[in-house]
């Protein structure tokens, strides 16, 4: 330790970070500060700004919601059963995490657009195609990845003797699984609740594809970023680019405060 | 009565190969065995944690083999506690009567008094992660026990203790069976728990029971080499004991010896470890007070070191390195003393 103000391992590797992390609060700056605070406040409670703000919450709470319903159970199966098939159902579950969002949302459009599916569902008044209900299912297939991944490896964290116990003192395999996983899992879950639901927010690529980009429509914060940004309004951009950036860093903290007590190994 | 048949099972490294048991109403069976025998699953499969890839578990005459877990009544006590760290001592020992819709003020009641009986009422209110092991483990046993079940299944209860702690839950597990008279299956490589616990005991190794019988039995006739030696390396004699001032005399056949056990009267196990044990071609001059001659039966080199037995009146066993064994120069036959002190007599009962 004497010696490290000679280090030059340690002042390279230090002076990347710091470079690192001056590059990034530049760009972030650059937006949070391009629009005075009286601009930023006007766009802030413009109408289009209020839909898109309104459309990212509904729908990114929906698909959250979808993730938490399919994305738990998976993830307590993988955790806890073997069956055949079960590296092959883990593969392909994980997969949307490596796939470019633009390529799952083009697969989500020829599901609704061209199979016989999407047209039954279109039948009975489901639309996908152009609608909410599309950044919905994107959302839902891009970000399940995220609650499976932390899902599994806090179920895998709680020893099963717990749940051994419990069935020895009266309870079902499903009420021991509500009364003492599931609690035991708060952490966990909360960790996975709140990244899955700041990436939804978030989502561009896929939603794109399958519900389009349609002024006062689909209209969600990155769909409004990107209309504005092609139109030249930068202070509408900004204003939504800029309150993406606040929901990503209170996302951060929060999953940072539960995600560190729960001991999930993703990230 | 539970009456466990063929049972086998194969569970990852370990398994059960066609295990029968037969266990008594009220009594207190002791299952001991090296680690890795499978005395876990068997346990486990018994409280339907897992299900036996053959043969059948009857309980009273009802084959429950298969019959779902809450419906046993069969409670479990884990080595290390498994306590529910999401719920206070408290909501841990009423978990079960909570399953069972059990009234608010009678799971009140019945925790007290479970709770009283274990010394652990001031604790109700604790997290259970602040708990030593003691209280933990009081509060696993109370968590079963409130249950009233037909058979308690007790999985190494006491090998994650200290010394004092594990004399005393020693000690309160046998007046808790004589006070509930619930049937206890007590899994354990512990032989003195065996002693001061068992009706009877069944030695288990790789999966198989071995011997089955009553302690005295099991130990003065083990019926195959494991059991031999499992329990006969350990020089375990039955007599009686005579307390003095300070010091005991215990009584084995037509010898005597001196321990330093105190304030205990009556039969008695005794044992000495084969390494406590000194000997020689001559008598020792020595502060020890326990100097027997005898005649060498056996010498056996078991690979890292050399087994003696040595007859005194009773068969004792020692063990030397086989460097200690050339430097002594002695053959089966030759006659021997063997010295060890009174603190290296171990006494339990």
């Amino acid at each position: 330790m004497s010696e490290s103000g000679h280090s030059w391992l340690r002042r390279i590797s230090i002076g990347a970070g710091i470079i690192l992390t001056a590059f990034i609060l530049i760009v972030l700056l650059l937006i949070v500060t391009y629009s005075s605070p009286e601009q930023f406040i006007s766009s802030l409670f413009s109408d289009e700004i209020q839909f898109a703000i309104y459309l990212s919450l509904a729908t990114s709470l929906t698909s959250t919601f979808f993730c938490i319903l399919f994305g738990v159970p998976a993830a307590y199966a993988l955790a806890r059963y073997n069956f055949r098939g079960k590296a092959f159902l883990n593969t392909i579950l994980n997969l949307p995490l490596a796939l470019p969002p633009l390529i799952a949302g083009v697969g989500l459009l020829l599901l609704f657009a061209q199979t016989p599916i999407g047209h039954a569902l279109a039948e009975i008044g489901i639309e996908f195609i152009f609608t909410p209900l599309g950044i919905i299912v994107a959302q839902f297939f891009v970000n399940l990845p995220f609650m499976l991944r932390i899902m599994k490896s806090t179920f895998e964290s709680i020893d099963p003797r717990y749940e051994h116990v419990a069935r020895t003192l009266g309870c079902s395999e499903f009420e021991a699984f509500r009364r003492v996983t599931l609690p035991m899992a708060k952490n966990g879950f909360m960790a996975a609740t709140v990244i899955t639901w700041s990436r939804g927010i978030g989502e561009f690529g896929a939603a794109l594809m399958v519900a389009g980009a349609t002024r006062m429509q689909t209209e969600s914060l990155p769909v409004a970023v990107f209309l504005n940004m092609s139109t030249g309004n930068l202070a509408l951009a900004t204003s939504a680019a800029t309150i993406l950036i606040i929901i990503a860093i209170v996302s951060l903290y929060l999953f940072e405060r539960v995600g560190g007590k729960s001991g999930s190994g993703m990230f | 009565m539970l009456r466990i048949k063929d049972i086998s099972k194969t569970l990852g490294d370990f398994h059960l190969n066609n295990v029968s048991l037969d266990i008594e109403d009220g009594e207190y069976m002791v299952i001991l065995g090296p680690t890795g025998a499978g005395k876990t699953i068997l346990l486990e499969a018994i409280a339907g944690i897992y299900l036996p890839d053959s043969g059948t578990i009857e309980l009273n005459e009802r084959d429950i083999t298969f019959l779902d877990p809450k419906k046993r009544k069969v409670s479990m006590v884990y080595q290390d506690f498994v306590l529910f760290p999401h719920l206070s001592v408290y909501d841990n020992i009423a978990f079960g009567l909570k399953s069972e819709k059990t009234g608010p003020e009678e799971i009140d009641r019945r925790v007290h008094e479970m709770t009283e009986m274990l010394g652990i009422t001031h604790l109700l209110k604790r997290d259970t992660l602040k708990l030593s092991g003691g209280e933990k483990q009081r509060t696993a046993i109370a968590r079963a026990l409130i249950m009233k079940p037909k058979i308690l299944l007790l999985d190494e209860p006491l090998s994650a203790l200290d010394g004092r702690t594990r004399d005393n839950l020693r000690k309160e597990l046998r007046t808790l069976h004589q006070k509930y008279k619930t049937t206890v299956i007590h899994v354990t490589h512990n032989f003195e728990e065996v002693f001061s616990l068992a009706d009877r005991v069944a030695i288990m190794n790789d999966g198989e029971i071995i011997q089955v019988g009553e302690p005295d039995e099991v130990f003065s006739k083990p019926n195959s080499p494991f059991t031999a030696s499992f329990v006969g390396a350990e020089n375990i004699f039955r007599g009686t004991i005579t307390s003095g001032k300070g010091s005991s005399i215990i009584t084995v056949g037509n010898l005597k010896f001196s321990s330093s056990a105190k304030d205990i009267e009556g039969e008695v196990y005794a044992s000495v470890r084969p390494e406590e044990i000194m000997l020689s071609k001559m008598p020792i001059d020595s502060s020890a007070r326990n100097s027997f001659a005898g005649i060498i039966t056996s010498i056996t080199n078991n690979g890292s070191m050399i087994v003696i037995e040595v007859d005194v009146g009773i068969p004792f066993i020692t063990i030397l390195t086989k460097r200690g064994l050339y430097d002594i120069g002695i053959a089966e036959g030759d006659t021997v003393y063997l010295t060890f002190k009174a603190a290296a007599v171990h006494v339990f009962y």
